[in-house]
């Protein structure tokens, strides 16, 4: 019974500094995902010529949103040690891109859905996930952002929709890769799959 | 989904069944909290743990190898003979390593700490070119067969009448979420599930109208066989990709075979299988496909490994659905 009650007090105490940085990255996620749909949403930005505006807009206001080094670290998790600082940094570069490119075309066609943000979760004295669902005509999905401290900003790190995380999904996939490869070897596939683009 | 006049009334009935379940949860999260009633190793007490829900002992195990070796600070899943210090440790102390060193150098090395000390979820795949194979003739399938016919029954069908479709196949299968909610120990579901069977036969006029929740604002609760088992604690099995019906695992197929006698469909003929209940089947599956249209090329397109992604993505979503409330 007594180490229950320790248990409890543990876990009471260990939640209390987190109510220090109370609502500031729910507001952060919040405001970038809703300059995305601003963008999505402009009617100005309509047909072709609009597109290619649309999506140099939404590259910015990604870019604002997520922390691409922060991303590619946790994905690649301790192969990223075996990686040399110039593979890094192409690494980082690739990813982006291949984020964009996967998300970016169709990211543009969505202009019903509304976003509604709910609560935000502490994960650890840096890190806390915005849960927010995305509601459309046919379903309610729960999407949610995993935000890190860095400075003054939060930035998202992962992302974490019905319960698939975007970082580990890339983390099996990689780690397969650079079971029996060198760091180059899953930059080359990279490269090739940007390139295919 | 439309529009949702949420009456006081029925708010209030859900909230009491639910607090039946709530009551349960919170049982089982002062178990979890008292190590004294379980074995040591039982449960590795560590915040990654509680944070992603996606790091199971049985994960650990197998995908530990040098991420969680190497690191004398990962204390994360480590002393699992010394429950208390850890989380004491874990919990009220700093993380060390983080703070200092990411801002000096931002490409600098990583620890595990850094990099979530949460393990992605593995699955067994002993089988890999038999699922390899039905991967790609699923794949195949998908673009020759659910693809065309889906898109040209979205052209055809209005999106409110394949909304009344669909909502018609989702009360036909109220059975199934009655009998596994009852079986996954969530009885007040299991009522509201079967309120919404009632309300939506007639209110719904036969299901074709989720009343349940467009009149009255009840939401239910998903629930199948194989979710049943996992949350028993059964584990996947291994990896299998059933032809045509896509990524599964030997629990989970065991499960659909059992969800799939409940189907009252099933019973539109003697067998088990028939012409009858397939095609319902199918046109089932071409309903729902009209609504998501574009998700699956998203996810291929998005991958560097699709068949291993693919993988992943059915083993996290199915992880999740047995880990959360």
């Amino acid at each position: 019974m007594r180490k229950t009650l320790v248990g409890f007090m543990i876990f009471a105490i260990s939640m209390v500094p987190f109510y220090a940085f109370a609502g500031a990255p729910l507001d952060a996620v919040k405001t970038n995902v809703n300059s995305v749909l601003d963008v999505l949403r402009d009617p100005k930005l309509k047909g072709e010529s609009g597109k290619k505006v649309k999506e140099q807009r939404i590259e910015a206001a990604a870019d604002k949103l997520f922390d691409y080094v922060e991303l590619s670290k946790r994905t690649l998790g301790l192969n990223w040690n075996k990686f040399t600082t110039e593979q890094r940094k192409e690494f980082v570069g690739l990813f982006r891109t291949i984020l964009m490119d996967a998300y970016i075309d169709k990211i543009t066609a969505y202009t019903n859905e509304k976003v509604n943000f709910t609560k935000e979760m502490p994960l650890s004295e840096t890190t806390v996930e915005v849960q927010s669902t995305v509601v459309s005509k046919s379903a309610e999905t729960p999407v949610y952002y995993r935000v890190i401290k860095k400075g003054n900003d939060w930035k998202v790190y992962d992302v974490v929709i019905e319960g698939v995380s975007l970082v580990s999904n890339y983390r099996t996939q990689f780690r397969e890769i650079l079971g029996n490869n060198p760091p180059q070897a899953l930059i080359d596939s990279l490269h090739k799959k940007v390139g295919k683009k | 989904m439309r529009r949702r006049n949420i009456k006081p009334h029925s708010k209030r009935t859900t909230i009491f069944l639910r607090s039946a379940s709530g009551l349960s949860l919170l049982l089982l999260l002062l178990l979890l909290c008292c190590p004294s009633l379980h074995a040591e190793s039982d449960i590795p007490v560590s915040e990654a743990n509680i944070d992603t829900g996606v790091n199971v002992p049985a994960a650990e195990k197998q995908a530990g190898e040098d991420e969680t070796a190497t690191t004398p600070t990962t204390i994360a899943q480590k002393p699992s003979d010394d429950e208390y210090g850890d989380v004491i440790e874990k919990e009220t102390g700093p993380v060390p390593t983080t703070a200092g060193k990411k801002s000096s150098d931002e490409y600098g090395d990583v620890t595990t700490e850094e990099t979530g000390a949460a393990e992605a979820p593995q699955i067994a795949d002993p089988i890999k070119p038999w699922n390899v194979a039905m991967y790609h003739f699923n794949d195949k399938l998908y673009f020759w067969m659910w693809k065309p016919a889906a898109t040209g029954y979205k052209y055809a069908v209005p999106e409110e009448v394949r909304g009344i479709i669909g909502n018609f196949y989702e009360n036909l299968k109220a059975p199934i979420r009655i009998f596994n909610n009852l079986l996954q120990g969530e009885p007040g579901y299991a009522g509201i599930e079967l309120a919404n069977l009632f309300i939506n036969s007639t209110l719904g006029v036969g299901g074709f109208k989720n009343c349940a929740k467009e009149c009255f604002g009840i939401n239910g609760r998903y629930a199948d066989f194989g979710q049943t088992l996992g949350k028993y604690g059964v584990g996947f099995g291994f990896y299998l990709v059933l032809p045509f019906l896509g990524p599964s695992s030997v629990r989970d197929g065991i499960g659909s075979l059992v969800d799939w006698s409940l189907r009252p469909t099933t019973y539109l003929s003697p067998d088990f299988f028939s012409v009858e209940s397939l095609g319902l089947y199918t046109h089932e599956r071409i309903n729902t496909t009209s609504f998501h249209l574009g998700e699956y090329e998203m996810l291929k397109d998005a991958a560097v490994d699709p068949y291993v992604a693919m993988r992943d993505v059915y083993i996290q979503y199915r992880k999740n659905l047995i880990e959360k409330k």
